[in-house]
């Protein structure tokens, strides 16, 4: 296994490569230095932000300092934007992102599990089609729309009536500066369940359709049949027979969503207020702050790409059949 | 379904209904910590978008920098809080005078005004500031380190300074202590600034944040941080700085005296808002701000509704809900619940203005004046502002906003070329070469790319297609927009200038043509006869002759209709009835001093 691991690494060092190129390259159409610029700008201060950016030296210069930075693990690069270092901006901004996206995707998966399951067993029959269109409505409406309702009413208008109502409309200033701060529980509770809860409702029409569709063929095989006919209970065969077979498609699909863990969601930290990787991401795009721009793709990619191997690892424990080679 | 499997599917509700039950309990805890803090007064406000950038006032350049570092450092001179327009002396004793009709300035520190404590000082302490430190922090415009960003707020102003600025930036160590000609210590406590020739915009220079005096212990102290670190004089001293989330700061216990203004200072109205209440009181009132960043509207508004920020700007969505759109007075609702409006016309300009050096709608002929003009006529800006703006904008001609000198009586100039007038557009045509439209391609309309801006373009592209013009917007992101605005490649652009000062030469600086692209003068609009009014502005005070080119200044852009428009905007504001002494103003931003909180009203 570990030669495989270590071969499919070296693979995909050129994608890597590649992508960083294309990235820089894509990054570098435009000027990024009108972005930086004062009021009233001149053709010095032009200048001297080109000298002080490195953006004057050719781009295969840029492209291999950025890449020594890349293999040296060096992020003490100044943003262009902000008074942060790169490591600085990423670092505190992946853990509130992670106190939203980890509790969502672990509890969409789970629920998106269990109801494709039971939407199978029950297939073409009321509580299938009952399920299926609540999934479908949920998937169907903007992810704005359930952040104004949300927010309106999940904590604002409650709040109106109850003293201790536990949701927030949004993180104040009177919030602690620890990254960390999100993840006790009296804190994740006021300013991330809501955003957790919104976030879910919009995943979950997804993965449901999709989780129903793989238990649906999943539930045509012949050892189905063969495990009924020998008395298997109903709970048995779907949640030992059924689920470890559709173990593929699952570990494919939750192994395709983690690497957006880090990503955070744009519009949820935007509107309720937590200050992670989404709103450094979009910000800095705004900006064309390339350092966090570049140092960020470059981690996406990565971790893309680490996720892929361990995907295809997790193929051979799930399922004896599949071997690496 | 079994009996069994039943039950283990109401067993497992249980733990979720414990889980929801308990919630309260949990969250409360966070309440706890909160209420900690309950004997001191502390105060909540909102800043809008991410918030500032920097908190070192050489690199900050946005509202949001200048809302932040407001609260740590001060300038020389200061806005009134009562007349905003009007300046007043605050590191000073005095207003800075001057012998010789503005070119050396005279200058009396105020006495006892030390810098806040800080390690980077000896033992901790703040010390007194000195000449040396004003002379230091005006230095820093200069350093090609902090990236020139600001520079071009004493360009070419103060005697010997540009000849330092390029020989210290020549070699590899800035030397502060080079001397600069133009900068002279009398003592510990006067000084003179000496300026190349009179320039009257200097005083009002010295009001704007990236002037403001920093020590220099601080700046080597902390480095490469020091923009996150800021050490200054003023009321607050920065307890934490979260980016994108919030800025808190406590009371500067050693803040000099400062009071708040006297009576005779306020106005009637202001008096009837109770705005003179805490007249000559020493500021500031709260031991405590805390900033909260809102990056959308909706949440703004909420946590002001729910009281929980001191004032709001009321979002564009919810402006109907609060005022009555006829009278654009606060509904009765809301007054009964004890909350106060206040508005402020910006000293704003939004325009859509003509690359002067475009092929299409270039130059200073007839025949490319005319065509600029017949598109002037052809836009009807009432009908954008009714529409989407709810009438809350001031349309005026020319480029001097509202409430300065110059700006033409009820906005109307005899020079303007506002629209609807298709009589006149179709004229205009004729006289360009195009009658009834014939032959003219499509004009390019570059703006950012947002719902308004959509919207809007598109009720412009069908007004300009009533004269058989066709109107092409083209999208962008702002940092693209300003790409091609430098590179002067767009024919006709959305874009808005606030003025940097209440002074008319600010905003007639954007037709300048020395100041022309990369510059601000976006239009690249060059007339010399405009150029020598400007130069000879520059130098003179208020007076009726300098009013007077003003308007001819004014005049001779909009006969050469560099720009369709303009537009001021006006900000309405509502005030939670805990928040004291609050009237919000968008000309500076160091009035949070002022403002107190009332505890039983919260509660």
């Amino acid at each position: 296994m570990w030669t495989y691991i270590v071969r499919r690494t070296l693979y995909n060092i050129p994608v890597f490569l590649a992508i960083i190129f294309l990235m820089m390259a894509a990054l570098r159409v435009s000027d990024p230095v009108a972005a930086q610029l004062s009021k009233n700008p001149t053709a010095e201060e032009i200048e001297g932000l080109k000298k002080e950016y490195g953006l004057n030296k050719p781009f295969i210069v840029q492209y291999g300092v950025f890449l020594k930075q890349l293999v040296t693990l060096d992020f003490s690069e100044r943003s262009w934007d902000q008074e942060f270092t790169v490591s600085e901006m990423i670092t505190k901004s992946i853990p509130p992102s992670m106190a939203v996206t980890i509790p969502t995707l672990t509890i969409t998966a789970g629920t998106a599990i269990c109801i494709g399951l039971v939407s199978a067993f029950f297939r073409g029959r009321v509580i299938d089609k009952t399920l299926m269109f609540i999934a479908v409505t949920g998937m169907s409406i903007s992810v704005l729309v359930y952040i104004m309702i949300g927010q309106y009413w999940g904590a604002f208008l409650p709040s109106q009536y109850f003293q201790d109502w536990p949701f927030q409309v949004t993180v104040d200033g009177t919030v602690g500066s620890s990254p960390w701060y999100f993840f006790k529980p009296e804190n994740w509770i006021a300013y991330c369940m809501l955003p957790v809860m919104i976030n879910v409702t919009v995943a979950l029409g997804y993965d449901t359709r999709f989780y129903r569709a793989v238990m649906v063929e999943e539930s045509q095989k012949d050892y189905i049949r063969t495990a009924r006919a020998k008395g298997a209970s109903i709970n048995r065969v779907m949640f030992i027979h059924m689920l470890k077979n559709a173990m593929i498609p699952i570990i494919t699909r939750i192994m395709i969503s983690l690497p957006f863990i880090v990503t955070g969601s744009i519009l949820i930290e935007m509107y309720f207020g937590i200050p992670g990787m989404g709103r450094t991401l979009i910000q800095a795009i705004n900006a064309k702050d390339f350092p966090v721009i570049q140092t960020f793709t470059a981690l996406f990619a990565a971790l893309f790409i680490a996720s892929n191997i361990l995907t295809d690892v997790l193929y051979a424990l799930a399922d004896p059949r599949v071997r690496l080679s | 379904m079994s009996i069994w499997t039943r039950t283990r599917t109401q067993l497992a509700i249980i733990p979720g209904l414990v889980a929801l039950a308990t919630l309260p309990a949990i969250a409360g805890a966070h309440y706890n910590e909160l209420d900690s803090a309950e004997d001191k007064k502390i105060m909540q406000l909102p800043i809008r978008t991410d918030g500032p950038k920097s908190l070192d006032p050489v690199e900050g350049s946005s509202t949001y920098d200048n809302m932040a570092c407001a609260q740590f450092y001060e300038t020389l001179l200061t806005n009134k809080y009562a007349k905003p327009l009007e300046m007043e002396p605050l590191l000073l004793s005095e207003m800075p005078t001057t012998a010789d009709n503005g070119t050396t300035w005279h200058f009396k520190l105020k006495p006892g005004v030390t810098f806040q404590d800080n390690a980077c000082f000896p033992g901790g302490k703040g010390r007194l500031i000195t000449p040396e430190d004003v002379f230091y922090s005006l230095k820093r415009l200069a350093d090609k380190k902090f990236k020139l960003k600001n520079w071009w707020l004493v360009d070419r102003t103060i005697l010997g300074f540009n000849d330092f600025k390029d020989a210290q930036n020549a070699g590899d160590v800035f030397d502060y202590d080079a001397p600069v000609e133009g900068f002279v210590a009398i003592n510990d406590s006067e000084f003179e600034i000496i300026l190349e020739k009179p320039v009257y915009r200097f005083l009002y220079i010295l009001t704007m944040f990236q002037t403001a005096v920093v020590p220099h212990e601080a700046v080597t102290y902390y480095g490469e941080n020091f923009a996150r670190n800021p050490v200054g004089t003023g009321p607050f001293i920065l307890d934490s700085w979260v980016p994108k989330q919030s800025l808190t700061a406590n009371r500067n216990p050693n803040y000099h005296e400062v009071f708040y203004p006297e009576r005779s200072e306020w106005s009637t109205a202001d008096k009837r808002n109770r705005l003179h209440r805490a007249a000559g009181k020493q500021v500031p009132f709260v031991d405590r701000i805390e900033f909260t960043m809102f990056a959308e509207d909706q949440p703004m508004w909420l946590e002001f509704l729910k009281g929980k920020i001191g004032y709001s700007e009321v979002p564009n969505s919810n402006f109907t809900d609060a005022f009555d759109l006829v009278s654009k007075e606060l509904k009765e609702e809301w007054l009964r619940k004890g909350l106060r409006a206040h508005s402020n016309m910006l000293l704003d300009l939004t325009f859509r203005g003509f690359n002067m050096e475009d092929e299409l709608l270039g130059g200073y002929t007839p025949d490319k004046i005319a065509l600029r003009r017949a598109i002037s006529y052809a836009i009807d800006l009432d009908e954008i502002n009714k529409t989407f703006y709810d009438g809350r904008r001031t349309v005026y001609d020319g480029p001097i906003p509202p409430g300065l000198e110059g700006y033409p009586e009820d906005g109307i100039s005899p020079s303007g070329t506002r629209g609807p007038n298709l009589a006149k557009a179709q004229q205009l045509l004729v006289e360009a070469g195009y009658p009834n439209g014939e032959g003219l391609p499509p004009i390019r309309f570059y703006t950012t790319q947002t719902a308004e801006n959509n919207a809007v373009s598109e009720m412009v592209k069908r007004q300009l297609a009533e004269v058989n013009i066709e109107f092409e917007a083209v999208f962008m992101d702002f940092s693209t927009m300003i790409e091609n605005l430098i590179k002067r490649k767009s024919p006709m652009f959305g874009y808005a200038w606030g003025s940097d000062y209440p002074d008319a030469e600010n905003n007639l600086a954007l037709f300048y043509g020395p100041n022309s692209s990369p510059g601000a003068n976006r239009f690249n609009y060059s007339r010399p006869e405009y150029d020598a009014m400007y130069e000879q502005i520059l130098t003179m005070g208020p007076s009726e002759e300098r009013t007077e080119i003003y308007i001819k200044m004014r005049d001779m852009v909009l006969d050469d209709c560099a720009y369709v428009g303009g537009m001021a905007r006006e900000r309405f504001y509502l005030i939670n009835p805990w928040l004291l002494n609050c009237k919000p103003t968008e000309r500076y931003y160091g009035w949070f001093k002022y403002l107190d909180v009332d505890e039983s009203e919260r509660k």
